[in-house]
């Protein structure tokens, strides 16, 4: 069920790309409004994906590496909808939908089956660790497209482009504005995500902290975003401070991917 | 020597704006100047029209050469100036040239922006002013009103005005893509011109919070300040005020750059990087191009915003083309009536010199021969009246003909022939 699931709403996501980055540069707006309505789609079909792998596992679908991408991709997507219902922001549609193709692809790449869930003890630590861990890094992945359509803009701005997509990206003022938000939002889940996660480590190993290669890597880009938030106060805005979102994003996807790929960590999901 | 219209002044193209501010008049303190400039002679009417990018005196006078002599006196003596200091900046216009020039400002086409709408509103107040004083009669009232009209022709018959608006409106479009709002936003205006009014009305026009005004001249200040609702600071201390600009718009025409690197660098490290958007419509460039490099920057001139906006240059210069004609015919056509005005009353005079004579010798005549009949006095009557034809027939087809080249040879041949008076004050008609 949910692998019949999975290729169709990556269909959707796919057409949502296609038809937000149509829109971008050719300023159609029906386009626009069908982009979005595939997105809010694709959005309903993977949540039933996600419930559809709970029910059939047992548990909530969040403690594998494909239904963490999966969730990844499902947090973001729906961030960004309640945004853009907010804000004139539809035009980010185009960098979010194609991040949400990108992982939930991946989350079909690396399939792995259900879970056996009788292993692990029924724990609150999990979900208190790992819901505001991805509820942060969702905002993040926002705050990063956010970051991106504002280096967009300032480049347009900056190399004195005639109007057109310069007109159908948001304000600088705008996107700086909800960049702070978003990594000061993201940031704090972040912490909390990392405060859990060491109860809970304390918990099943004895130790809240064990150097291992994802908590060391997760400290690496909280610092990141740290410094970011710190700098934005004693006035590092705009470029810079969307460059550091770029790469506080960038830092987290490497070491989300190294550590279920690569390592062999304790805390790796796969397998 | 023939009376005519001249024009004395100076414009953006041939003074420095130090120049100019020192020669500019304001309109509502020139009432007692118009005595100065018209009682004396030779100037039988004038108007007076300054604004930030021109001071010149349209005038009309029997001896053209004296009343550009006696402007460009009343130009030293009303800013208490010595000659020296603008007389190599000035321009003179006469007759066809004078009033091709006057077309051109009132169709912006002399503007430092063409096409933008402000000049003609500015022309009209000044002629407004010269009128209610007496100082404009028929030839500058008729010169005036045509190139007004002439002026609305090339507004609604070309696509002139497009260019002036589109580069201020693309600003202001500039301005949003910077900035969310701009309620809580402040701009700055670095001297003034056409343009950086332009610029600043669209702005308060779009909501723009506060207005900070400075100016070289800082009575000017106050003034624009006055009308866009804004602050007034002195010149000398700009720079202090700059970090609250989140707008700049320059148009000055100093020699060096008002804006560098430097100073904007300041600026921006007390406003903690906020950004800057900085619009220099100043031609040539008020603020270093440079300063587009910094980071939170955004620097745009005159070109940039032409560029930025979607009509194209091809279009405008074939618009500029098409406007030149119109001015080119219009000219043409108030240029014909003018030459009729002294025309006609030459032809009058002459037509008057020789009834006059005819009848004197034909009274002369009847009062010796008595015994004439009625018929043969009307005999007499109609041969005097068709010699007479006959001889003036040719002299006023000549005058007639309007042809530009030889006109005022061949009315002041026929006055000096025919030894007519010279026309009385034809302004009085």
């Amino acid at each position: 069920m949910e692998l019949i699931l999975l290729p169709l709403v990556l269909a959707l996501y796919l057409a949502a790309t296609v038809g937000f980055v149509t829109h971008l540069l050719t300023g159609r707006e029906q386009l626009r409004r069908l982009a979005l309505w595939v997105l809010a789609a694709a959005f309903a079909l993977d949540a039933a994906a996600i419930v559809a792998r709970s029910l059939a596992s047992g548990a909530p679908a969040i403690t594998s590496f494909h239904d963490q991408l999966s969730l990844f991709a499902w947090l973001t997507v729906g961030i960004y909808l309640w945004l853009q219902r907010r804000y004139p922001l539809t035009v980010l549609g185009s960098l979010v939908s194609p991040m949400a193709f990108l992982f939930v692809l991946s989350a079909y790449v690396f399939y792995s089956g259900n879970r056996d869930f009788t292993r692990s003890p029924n724990n609150l630590w999990l979900p208190a660790h790992i819901a505001p861990a991805f509820l942060g890094y969702a905002i993040l992945a926002v705050a990063f497209c956010i970051s991106l359509a504002y280096l967009l803009q300032e480049q347009q701005l900056k190399a004195k482009r005639k109007s057109g997509l310069r007109q159908r990206l948001p304000s600088l003022e705008t996107l700086d504005e909800l960049n702070f938000r978003f990594v000061t939002w993201g940031f704090a889940l972040f912490t909390i995500g990392i405060i859990t996660g060491s109860a809970l480590a304390k918990q099943r190993w004895g130790a809240f902290w064990s150097w291992e290669p994802v908590q060391l890597w997760s400290l690496v880009t909280w610092l990141l975003y740290a410094i970011l938030l710190h700098t934005r106060l004693t006035g590092w805005r705009g470029r810079r401070a969307a460059t550091l979102t770029i790469v506080g994003f960038a830092l987290l996807v490497v070491s989300f991917l190294s550590v279920n790929l690569l390592s062999a960590g304790r805390h790796s999901a796969v397998g | 020597m023939s009376a005519d219209i001249v024009i004395v002044g100076v414009n953006h193209r041939t003074a420095p704006v130090d120049v100019r501010e020192q020669l500019a008049l304001a309109n509502g303190k020139l009432d007692d100047a118009y005595r100065d400039l018209i009682d004396p002679g030779p100037l039988q009417e004038a108007v007076v029209v300054s604004t930030c990018n021109r001071v010149e005196v349209v005038a009309y006078a029997d001896d053209p050469q004296a009343a550009a002599e006696r402007i460009v006196d009343f130009l030293a003596t009303q800013n208490g100036l010595p000659r020296e200091r603008f007389d190599a900046h000035l321009y003179r216009y006469r007759g066809r040239e004078a009033v091709q020039h006057l077309f051109r400002v009132a169709a912006s086409l002399d503007s430092m922006v063409i096409g933008e709408p402000q000049i003609l509103g500015q022309l009209k107040e000044f002629y407004a002013r010269a009128a209610t004083v007496g100082a404009v009669r028929t030839v500058l009232h008729r010169c005036f009103h045509k190139s007004f009209s002439v002026a609305k022709r090339i507004r609604t018959e070309t696509g002139i005005a497009a260019k002036a608006v589109s580069v201020s409106s693309a600003a202001v479009e500039l301005a949003r893509n910077i900035f969310d709002r701009l309620e809580d936003k402040t701009a700055m205006l670095i001297g003034a011109g056409e343009m950086s009014e332009l610029a600043a009305r669209h702005l308060l026009a779009s909501g723009i919070g506060t207005m900070i005004v400075t100016n070289r001249t800082f009575d000017r200040a106050v003034e624009l300040a006055r009308e866009f609702r804004g602050t007034p600071v002195p010149y000398e201390h700009f720079p202090r005020y700059l970090p609250m600009a989140d707008i700049v718009i320059g148009s000055t025409a100093a020699p060096t750059h008002v804006l560098t690197p430097a100073l904007i660098n300041e600026a921006l490290h007390e406003r903690k990087q906020r950004p800057m958007f900085l619009v220099d419509v100043s031609v040539p460039r008020a603020f270093d191009p440079a300063i587009n490099k910094i980071d939170n920057v955004y620097l745009y001139d005159i070109d940039d915003l032409a560029d930025v906006s979607e009509d194209n240059l091809a279009e405008r210069q074939r618009e500029a083309a098409k406007a030149e004609l119109i001015v080119e015919a219009e000219v043409n056509s108030f240029w014909h009536w003018l030459s009729g005005l002294d025309v006609v009353p030459t032809i009058v005079a002459l037509r008057e010199k020789v009834e006059t004579i005819r009848r004197r010798e034909l009274d002369k005549t009847f009062s010796t021969m008595k015994d004439l009949s009625p018929r043969q006095r009307e005999g007499l009557e109609a041969l005097t009246a068709a010699i007479v034809n006959k001889i003036l027939h040719a002299p006023i087809k000549h005058l007639k003909r309007h042809d530009p080249q030889s006109e005022s040879f061949v009315i002041d041949a026929a006055r000096q022939l025919f030894d007519l008076e010279e026309p009385e004050d034809k302004e009085s008609k």
